[in-house]
């Protein structure tokens, strides 16, 4: 399979063992990554002019005819919104006035999606050289993967993450905000409401005996663990949860390093979490 | 009553809020709701009897995460998120600063003269507007940088002409 790359503008700073960890598992999937010619800054959420925001997203879906996957649910969301409205003619039409290369048509995918589609089912089983057995992961959905909706899973009651998380063995923790905004739109110039959002999160995946949270955008992870030891202070609460990306998590169980995965960039070590998964696995062998 | 006003709502965030039935299911899915002084529905209602002060000066829209579970639910099919849009359009064009629209004017400012964000130039720009946030960006520059996550570097598109076009020709969005 071959994929144009959308990495988005946090891929190269904040989002950076992402972007890492996304090449990584990819590439030992056999999915070839060819980044998106010339690539722009989709809008994120800060674009109150809607059509801009197409127009923006229209200049990435036509650099390409492969189908386009971007890792930042933001991003995603962005680009799917944008293909919807550009099936209307008149839509199309103007935003096709400003653009070097017409838009025509483009298929869309989040990175979650094509590691659901290496990773689940039977057949797939074999690839999972480290099966992450004992770790219970909260799977974090965040807002805009699944919406707005006919997008890859329910918006409401999603369960990719569960069933890709259960695929690598691990144990998926039911809590009650999986899909509660993490606020990181916000965060810049609404603090306190952010935070609040964002701790309400971790404290409930923590409550609920989670070993570490899944992140599938970059916003959500930097809300979840470059912030974490500024929300213990600010909430006077230990949190201590490793926040990994879906693409991390996956490749663990591909058997990547990890140095392959980024993950001395992550603020809260996943490092210990490692260790339990290898030394679980060696003494099962022993056995 | 200002219809114009209604009436340029309407436009940017399509007809169907019209629809609107005051259900409140957008205000009961908003994950900052609690801290808006005034709901979403008291937004989409503010619109339709073209309360253009009530709804421009609410702070309720600068309060909105663009989650998008409004949209979801809405039983009218009305896109709640878009009326927010369109309010901040429209407070954006009649200009005024406040630190939440000066973000949003930044974050812009930086894909119209380059194509790409620099979220370094973005934190360091952003204590001019917002003092208050300088702490938590100092505090996230201090957690980041012994990770290598700042890009010091400015990446921008190659095609800068078509991106001015696009901003440009769309801007009335």
């Amino acid at each position: 399979m071959k994929l144009a790359y959308y990495p988005g503008c946090v891929a190269r700073s904040t989002g950076k063992e992402y972007e890492l960890s996304t090449r990584a598992v990819c590439s030992a999937l056999g999915v070839e990554l060819e980044e998106l010619e010339d690539w722009n800054c989709c809008g994120a959420t800060h674009c109150s002019n809607e059509l801009l925001a197409v127009g923006l997203a229209a200049r990435n879906l036509s650099q390409t005819d492969l189908p386009i996957m971007a890792s930042c649910s933001i991003c995603y969301s962005n680009l799917r919104i944008a293909a919807k409205r550009l099936e209307d003619h008149q839509v199309r039409e103007k935003v096709n006035s400003a653009l070097d290369k017409k838009y025509s048509q483009a298929e869309v995918k989040h990175v979650l999606e094509v590691l659901a589609g290496e990773l689940m089912g039977e057949e797939n089983q074999k690839k999972i050289v480290v099966p992450l057995k004992g770790l219970k992961v909260a799977p974090y959905y965040g807002c805009l993967l699944t919406r707005p909706k006919e997008g890859m899973d329910s918006p409401e009651n999603p369960r990719m993450l569960e069933k890709l998380i259960a695929a690598l063995q691990a144990e998926p923790v039911n809590y009650p905000y999986g899909m509660l905004c993490c606020g990181g739109p916000i965060f810049m110039a609404e603090e306190d409401a952010a935070s609040e959002s964002a701790f309400r999160i971790l404290h409930s995946a923590k409550a609920a005996g989670a070993d570490a949270v899944v992140a599938v955008c970059p916003l959500c992870h930097l809300m979840l663990d470059a912030k974490q030891r500024a929300l213990e202070n600010r909430f006077k609460e230990e949190l201590d949860i490793p926040i990994l990306y879906v693409t991390q998590l996956a490749g663990i169980a591909l058997g990547l390093g990890p140095e392959d995965l980024g993950m001395e960039m992550n603020s809260v070590s996943p490092t210990r979490l490692v260790e339990e998964i290898y030394e679980r696995l060696a003494a099962e062998t022993e056995c | 009553m200002d219809a114009q006003f209604k009436e340029e709502v309407l436009k940017l965030a399509g007809d169907e809020v019209k629809n609107c039935i005051q259900c409140g299911t957008c205000s009961s899915s908003c994950s900052t709701a609690h801290l808006m002084d005034n709901s979403i529905r008291k937004l989409v209602r503010f619109v339709l009897e073209g309360m253009k002060e009530e709804a421009l000066s609410s702070q309720s829209i600068w309060l909105c995460t663009s989650c998008l579970l409004c949209t979801v639910r809405c039983p009218r099919s009305i896109r709640p998120k878009s009326v927010v849009a369109a309010l901040k359009h429209i407070k954006e064009q009649e200009g005024g600063k406040n630190k939440d629209q000066a973000f949003e004017e930044m974050f812009m400012r930086q894909i119209r003269d380059c194509g790409r964000v620099s979220e370094f130039l973005l934190s360091a720009g952003y204590p001019l507007a917002n003092p208050m946030a300088t702490v938590q960006i100092m505090t996230m520059g201090i957690e980041l940088l012994p990770k290598g996550k700042i890009d010091f570097h400015r990446d921008c598109v190659r095609g800068q002409d078509e991106i001015k076009r696009i901003f440009e020709e769309l801007k009335e969005g």
